[in-house]
């Protein structure tokens, strides 16, 4: 078998299906009777399995097969435990390592402790501990609770907190731990315990006869504290409405982000750095999905938008007696919702132009919507006239936009593009519907503002289709890292057409402005560090450029060097610094460093 | 009248330092015993008020033995002494029924606290 070439294939194979184990496996956790999921699950272990096993990987094999067997019995239960909900995502984590292992063609790490650990687990039945955690919540509101926290110099805080658990059942009945009695016996050592107790023995009786530890440092009564949070809680800030099923979601994570910090802090106190690395990688993909989970608070799908405009179709059908049907496809797609707020007026301007100028006395509007990667693409459409290439390449070389040459020379997809310069527009009459001013300009900037980029696409006769690729999310976004006169910068990746690198041979000029050859056309050269007003560089061989698009034209802008893309959350400069043009926004990559991430609208219009 | 204790340890040198300590705070040592087995025979004869039974201990372990005394005698008060590195250990002797626990290695002050409380609560 040739290995190398199907070592890849395996490899992002079994990533997926990992990572729909580990979705079924989050989902599982809030109906772990689902038997459809647990179906799944079984199937994914089973395909991991067969494929290891195909390749010869013999522990990643051995492991999904234990699990496989395992799922066999929940799947004859109808059910999984809470404890095998969480020991099957620490076996996906070992399964991720284990490819780890194989992608750097190191040996396979042991299986055989882990799996006779999880062995003796109940990952099938009811376990008890699952009633344990959940709280009743009726019993959550009787008692109060008791904070404990203990000297610093308490060396096994989690064995000692059990010796005053049991104590404090001596007052009364405990309730309700945090952690679990079962969390603290498995090892944990948590900084405070957090006891729900119902006695009838006064406060300042049990700090009295507490006294007797004098591994206790502080006791406290934080029920009042609560109360008071949550009441300040209610009055600031901007209300989002999040399903529960999403909170619990979210509140699982912390637990196990807190769980993994403890596996860290020991593995560090131990200096076994292969438990660290092990818990940096559980940590990676625990913020992942929490990031992944949080997000989702901010997403909104595009129902309402859908909604919006559909009423626009409908007046403006009424308005100006046309005939017009309107289709929506893809609603349930979601996106930030500060993003939906922002290109709520663009889109209702789209429609209004397909409805205006677009279509004649029937048709029909539609708009898409989908997901590609990490982007949602929406798509308005009418069947219309459509625009005519010729018009718009005669109508910009008489406004001067463009040099005859460059007129002839222009494909339709950049004459198109021609549309969004301010102040364009091939319409000659002015109606009530569309309106002066507010073109196709407003819509570009609005979208490339939350990070989008606008195609335009048109046949005549036949309609056109204009085009918004949208980032999901406005903080965290794929950027490309470049370096210009020692310092590293960002831009989107959506604003990236493409990277090239060119031969100087192959730099052309035109008069002063230096161009290069890019698909049959030719592009101005402008150089990042020009820009920047930063010192001539050396000459560089080949020239990394980067291929982007500014006001509807594409450049190629030459930098020192390519690094690299990478997901970065990005956060909004500080006054005064937010004032800087031609710079949206820093981010700090994983090093310390801070990188600046590049307007590039700005920046040019600075020019 | 004095609290009396059981000293298990199969460690002379410890044995003797514990017994230094209990004494010096006016316990009665009853009976040290060096091994899990000689531990539970001695329990049935003395009934000692407190015992401080080592874990690691060769033949039967610490936690065994403690296993064992318990069932026929819920109420006995058992503190285990430990090493900081063995939390296991110390984890699986309070779920088996310890009431306290002593980290080796130890301050006179800390045992007298722990062995205190446990013959008082």
């Amino acid at each position: 078998m040739n290995i190398v070439k199907f070592r890849e294939m395996f490899l992002t194979e079994a990533a997926e299906h990992l990572e729909v184990m580990s979705d079924i496996l989050l989902q599982l956790d809030s109906d772990p009777e689902d038997q459809d999921g647990i179906d799944a699950l079984f199937r994914e272990a089973h395909s991991i399995k067969g494929m290891a096993a195909t390749m010869e990987y013999a522990k990643t094999a051995r492991l999904a097969h234990h699990l496989e067997d395992r799922l066999d019995d929940c799947r004859q239960l109808g059910r999984i435990s809470a404890v095998g909900i969480d020991r099957l995502l620490e076996a996906v984590d070992l399964l991720e390592l284990l490819l780890d292992d194989i992608r750097n063609e190191r040996p396979e790490r042991d299986v055989e402790t882990f799996i006779a650990t999880i062995a003796k687990e109940p990952i099938a039945d009811v376990n008890s501990t699952t009633e344990e955690k959940r709280v009743d919540p009726v019993l959550a509101e009787e008692g109060f609770l008791v904070q404990l926290r203990l000297q610093d110099t308490v060396t096994t805080a989690g064995a000692r907190f059990l010796i005053l658990l049991n104590r404090l059942a001596d007052f009364g009945t405990i309730l309700e731990t945090t952690p679990s009695t079962e969390a603290l016996l498995q090892g944990e050592d948590p900084g405070q315990l957090l006891v729900r107790l119902d006695s009838d023995i006064s406060q300042e009786e049990i700090c009295q006869r507490l006294q007797e530890y004098s591994e206790i440092r502080e006791i406290t009564f934080p029920a009042a504290i609560a109360e008071e949070k949550s009441r300040k809680k209610e009055s600031s800030g901007k209300m989002v409405r999040v399903s529960t099923e999403l909170l619990d979601h979210l509140i699982n994570l912390t637990g196990e982000m807190i769980t993994n910090r403890y596996q860290m802090q020991s593995a560090v106190k131990e200096h076994n750095w292969q438990a660290v690395d092990d818990g940096v990688g559980q940590l990676a993909r625990l913020v992942k999905n929490l990031h992944h989970q949080v997000l989702q608070v901010r997403m909104v799908s595009l129902e309402s938008l859908a909604g919006r405009l559909s009423r626009t179709v409908h007046d403006l059908s009424r308005s100006s007696g046309k005939e017009i049907s309107f289709k929506v496809e893809g609603t349930e797609i979601e996106l930030d919702r500060v993003i939906v707020e922002e290109l709520t007026d663009p889109f209702i301007h789209m429609v209004r132009n397909a409805v205006d100028h677009g279509i004649g006395q029937r048709g029909t509007v539609s708009i898409k919507a989908w997901r590609e990667q990490d982007q949602v693409l929406v798509q308005v459409a009418d069947n219309g006239r459509g625009i005519d290439p010729e018009k718009i390449r005669q109508q910009a070389q008489e406004k001067g936009l463009v040099s005859p040459a460059q007129a002839k020379s222009m494909r339709d997809y950049d004459l198109f593009q021609l549309i969004c310069q301010p102040g364009f527009s091939t319409s000659a009459e002015v109606n009530e519907i569309s309106g002066r001013g507010v073109g196709m300009d407003v819509v570009k900037t609005a979208v490339e503002k939350v990070g989008g980029l606008l195609l335009i696409d048109s046949v005549p006769g036949e309609g056109t289709r204009i085009t918004l690729k949208i980032p999901l999310s406005l903080s965290i976004i794929r950027v490309l890292i470049v370096e210009c006169a020692g310092t590293r910068m960002a831009m989107p990746i959506t604003r990236v057409v493409q990277t090239v690198e060119v031969a100087p041979a192959e730099v052309q000029s035109s008069g002063k402005q230096l161009m290069i050859h890019y698909q049959d056309q030719l592009l101005p050269m402008l150089s990042l560090r020009k820009i920047l007003k930063a010192p001539k560089g050396s000459h560089l061989n080949p020239i990394p450029v980067v291929i982007t698009e500014v006001q509807g034209r594409k450049i190629g802008l030459v930098v020192d060097q390519l690094v690299g893309q990478r997901e970065v959350f990005v956060q909004r400069l500080p006054a005064p610094f937010d004032q800087v043009r031609g710079c949206s926004g820093g981010t700090i990559l994983g090093d310390g460093q801070i990188i600046f991430l590049l307007d590039l609208q700005t920046l040019f219009e600075r020019r | 009248m004095s609290k009396r204790v059981m000293i298990v340890d199969d460690a002379l040198f410890m044995r003797t330092m514990l017994r230094d300590i209990f004494e010096s705070a006016g316990w009665q040592v009853v009976v040290e015993a060096e091994t899990g087995a000689e531990a539970i025979e001695e329990y049935e004869i003395h009934h000692p008020d407190l015992v401080s039974m080592d874990i690691v201990m060769p033949e039967m372990s610490g936690i065994e033995a403690l296993t064992k005394i318990l069932s026929k005698h819920p109420a006995a008060r058992i503190v285990v002494c430990s090493a900081l590195s063995q939390k296991d250990l110390i984890l699986n002797a309070i779920n088996a029924g310890a009431k306290d626990f002593i980290v080796k290695p130890f301050q006179n002050a800390q045992v007298l606290e722990v062995v205190n409380r446990v013959v008082t609560g």
